[in-house]
């Protein structure tokens, strides 16, 4: 496998870039708190894998949706754990970026040169939430219709574009299987690549402009 | 206490512990993935009888396409069976053409049974004449009750 690797890394280039990563040179001061953007990182890849698999048996119709949990659970080797992971991953993750921001507020790493990246992580934690807003309403019992029903009607009291938003957000007056279907589609397409995207950059510009020490 | 001749450093010690962690959660994470994807319960095929004609609507001599329609779960499926009346027998052929499972269709002016797919093509018996088919087509069991013909069809 190695050989094959280093065969098309030839014409690939990905391995020298890369090379570096278990020899990066790392400040005074560093501690495991350094760890908490590691651990956000870890969930995002562990939501992605177990949203995709989850994604093969949800079927995001008004009348289906609560049946394919159901099914999930009854019928579907490990349904249960993968959701249940799912679930816990999501939690986790925004925790995750929460104390991860706290971190780098006490250590002053949102300070120039690095504020651009402050942004991106904001960005991040913004991602974060409306994706754990899009995909409460996924499995569409009561809990996730009214959490959505009181989501949507918030954007409604927005001053002067209130009732345009409320309307693009539920494709309709009511939330209904439109709904569904578009906060679907937010969840699973729209906003992990957006995520992707922003954790590239963010990752890039750690990586050009090193960890920030201790205090 | 007999050492190796290469001791191994910290970093090179945990570049390989994270390297061996990689793939053990890959290897953990492709046995759940292959588990969760494959179906617990696999329903077995059964033979469900279905009419299809009278038994004085039969062909007097060659083939005939007869419409049938059958459940499969929630959903009806609707598809021609062919009844094929020969010099000494009556016999029933499937339409699935024995390649990759399409439907083949009778040709009265060629006098055979062609798919649309890859040009298998099937003489009045269901033999393969031309094309890639591995098998001639397979014949369905009849049965004859009250007047009415029926059609043994694995669902």
């Amino acid at each position: 496998m190695g050989w094959l690797f280093d065969r098309s890394d030839r014409f690939f280039g990905l391995k020298k870039p890369h090379r570096r990563v278990f020899h990066r040179p790392l400040p005074e001061g560093v501690n495991y708190f350094f760890c908490l953007g590691g651990i956000a990182f870890t969930l995002f890849l562990l939501l992605f894998a177990t949203g995709f698999m989850l994604a093969i048996y949800y079927v995001p119709s008004e009348a289906d949706a609560y049946r394919s949990i159901v099914h999930l659970h009854r019928e579907v080797r490990l349904g249960t754990f993968v959701r249940s992971l799912h679930k816990w991953s999501a939690h986790l993750f925004i925790v995750a970026i929460v104390l991860h921001s706290v971190r780098v507020f006490v250590y002053k790493a949102y300070r120039h040169p690095r504020e651009l990246n402050w942004i991106v992580g904001v960005l991040t934690l913004v991602v974060a939430l409306a994706s754990g807003f899009t995909g409460y309403l996924l499995p569409w019992d009561q809990k996730a219709y009214w959490a959505t029903q009181v989501g949507t009607a918030m954007a409604g009291e927005v001053p002067g574009v209130g009732s345009a938003l409320m309307l693009m957000l539920r494709g309709g007056v009511d939330v209904s299987g439109a709904t569904l279907t578009r906060f679907y589609a937010v969840h699973v397409v729209g906003l992990p690549l957006i995520m992707c995207l922003l954790l590239w950059i963010h990752f890039h510009l750690v990586k050009q402009q090193g960890v920030k020490g201790g205090l | 206490m007999k050492r190796s001749p290469e001791p191994m450093d910290r970093r090179a010690f945990a570049e390989r512990l994270i390297k061996g962690l990689v793939v053990l959660g890959v290897a953990v994470a492709s046995v759940i993935a292959a588990l969760f994807v494959t179906p617990r319960r696999v329903r077995e095929k059964i033979t469900v009888r279905v009419p299809v004609c009278d038994v004085r609507d039969l062909p007097g001599r060659g083939v005939r396409a007869y419409p049938v329609a059958f459940p499969r779960g929630e959903t009806t499926i609707e598809r021609n069976v062919f009844l094929v009346q020969s010099e000494t027998e009556l016999f029933c052929l499937s339409p699935v053409c024995t390649h990759l499972g399409c439907l083949v269709s009778w040709h009265w002016s060629r006098e055979r049974f062609l798919c649309p797919c890859h040009g298998g093509q099937y003489d009045m018996e269901g033999n393969v004449v031309a094309g890639p088919p591995p098998a001639p087509l397979t014949r369905l069991p009849l049965f004859t009750e009250n007047g009415w013909i029926y059609v043994g069809v694995k669902v």
